[in-house]
């Protein structure tokens, strides 16, 4: 199997992960330990993607908005849709970053992060290596809190407890 | 100065280096980025593309004379990629008045479409030549020790010429990271089990609420 066939026939674990970080992040704050004692706070911050899974009736929709509890989104999640980009916000320390990601290639859109310090006419190479710990930064969080969701998702604690939760936050206050 | 990378936004795609870097690598590599460094579409001539390696810092610079590609313990440097194309609408306007000027001069009321196609590629050749390029750089930094690379584009047309640029260059294959490549490598960097993936199916979210 080729890598495209592959990554389109696991693209749900992807989907799965960035809807079950929006479930982290309305019902936990989206706190996540990183390595070296570092807590990121992940936010959900404007646009989602949520897809159909059924290859015969794809359907697509795009909510947008300051409230990320959108009653369009949840509602596309009764429907068996699930989050193929998302918009996030991630906080470590004092430093943000914004960025999108995608269900399929995990890829980083539009990521933008702290000012740097440096300036390109002075110091380069610096300024390379300080851009750098900026880019790696978010891309490390997000690899760390992924394989957070994979020791859940690959455990029995996703069917006897994770899952449930994910149903009721679903079907929760937010549509009634 | 090209600043891609290093610019405020920044969108990009990881790929998981395939081969072993080569432990000669610091005399292998600057032979490897000089033989397909970029080298700019001359004025004259009929090529529709040029690509080649550019300093990160400067997409003007393609000598690497400092070897400026090699900030342990990355590899950056820019994929640059140059290309002509001749407008649609000129080369229709264009070809219409060769073909009507040859009706004209050979005193003809019809030409073979064998005839007008050879026109057309005659005309869009001659109006090659003064076309400008245009130019796009994409990023590229290799970690080096990591196997991982980043490459500042998105789309997956991009992608897939890139890496085939890439093996070109360094005959080492680039495979995409995606969720479940992903999966087996955090779990593995981390002690798991990466066959755990293996049975996993996809959940429904959306069902009846469980008690």
């Amino acid at each position: 199997m080729n890598v495209l066939d592959q990554a389109r026939d696991t693209e749900f674990l992807g989907r799965e992960f960035l809807t079950w970080l929006w479930f982290k992040t309305e019902t936990e704050g989206g706190l996540f330990n990183l390595e070296e004692g570092l807590t990121g706070e992940f936010v959900v911050d404007g646009t989602l993607t949520l897809t159909s899974d059924s290859d015969d009736r794809r359907e697509t929709v795009v909510c947008t908005g300051e409230n990320p509890r959108l009653r369009e989104a949840r509602f596309a999640l009764t429907e068996h849709k699930k989050v193929t980009q998302a918009r996030f916000r991630l906080v470590i320390g004092d430093d943000t970053w914004v960025f999108t990601l995608d269900s399929m290639w995990m890829n980083f859109k539009s990521l933008k992060g702290p000012k740097l310090l440096r300036d390109p006419g002075e110091d380069p190479d610096g300024m390379f290596y300080e851009k750098m710990g900026v880019v790696e930064q978010p891309v490390a969080a997000v690899d760390a809190v992924y394989h957070r969701f994979l020791e859940i998702r690959t455990s029995a604690e996703w069917e006897e407890s994770e899952m449930p939760a994910i149903a009721r936050w679903i079907h929760g206050d937010s549509l009634e | 100065m090209n600043m891609g990378f290093m610019q405020r936004s920044v969108s990009f795609t990881r790929f998981q280096v395939e081969d072993p870097l080569p432990e000669d690598y610091t005399e292998s590599f600057p032979e490897r980025i000089a033989r397909r460094a970029f080298r700019k579409i001359e004025e004259e001539s009929l090529e529709e593309r040029s690509e080649g390696w550019v300093n990160i810092m400067d997409m003007l610079d393609s000598d690497f004379s400092a070897m400026e590609y090699f900030k342990d313990p990355y590899l950056a440097l820019s994929w640059r990629v140059d290309t002509r194309r001749v407008p649609s609408n000129a080369l229709k306007r264009y070809a219409g008045e060769a073909e009507k000027e040859i009706k004209k001069r050979e005193r003809l009321k019809y030409l073979p479409k064998k005839r007008r196609d050879e026109i057309r590629e005659y005309t869009r050749l001659m109006l090659l030549k003064r076309v400008l390029p245009s130019t796009q750089v994409y990023d590229v930094v290799w970690h080096l020790d990591a196997g991982i690379l980043l490459f500042g584009a998105t789309s997956v047309k991009l992608c897939d010429e890139f890496r085939s640029f890439f093996l070109k260059t360094f005959e080492c294959g680039l495979t995409p990271v995606y969720p479940y490549s992903l999966g087996e490598r955090v779990l593995k960097e981390a002690g798991g089990d990466p066959g755990l993936l293996y049975d996993i199916r996809p959940s429904m979210f959306g069902g009846e609420v469980q008690p």
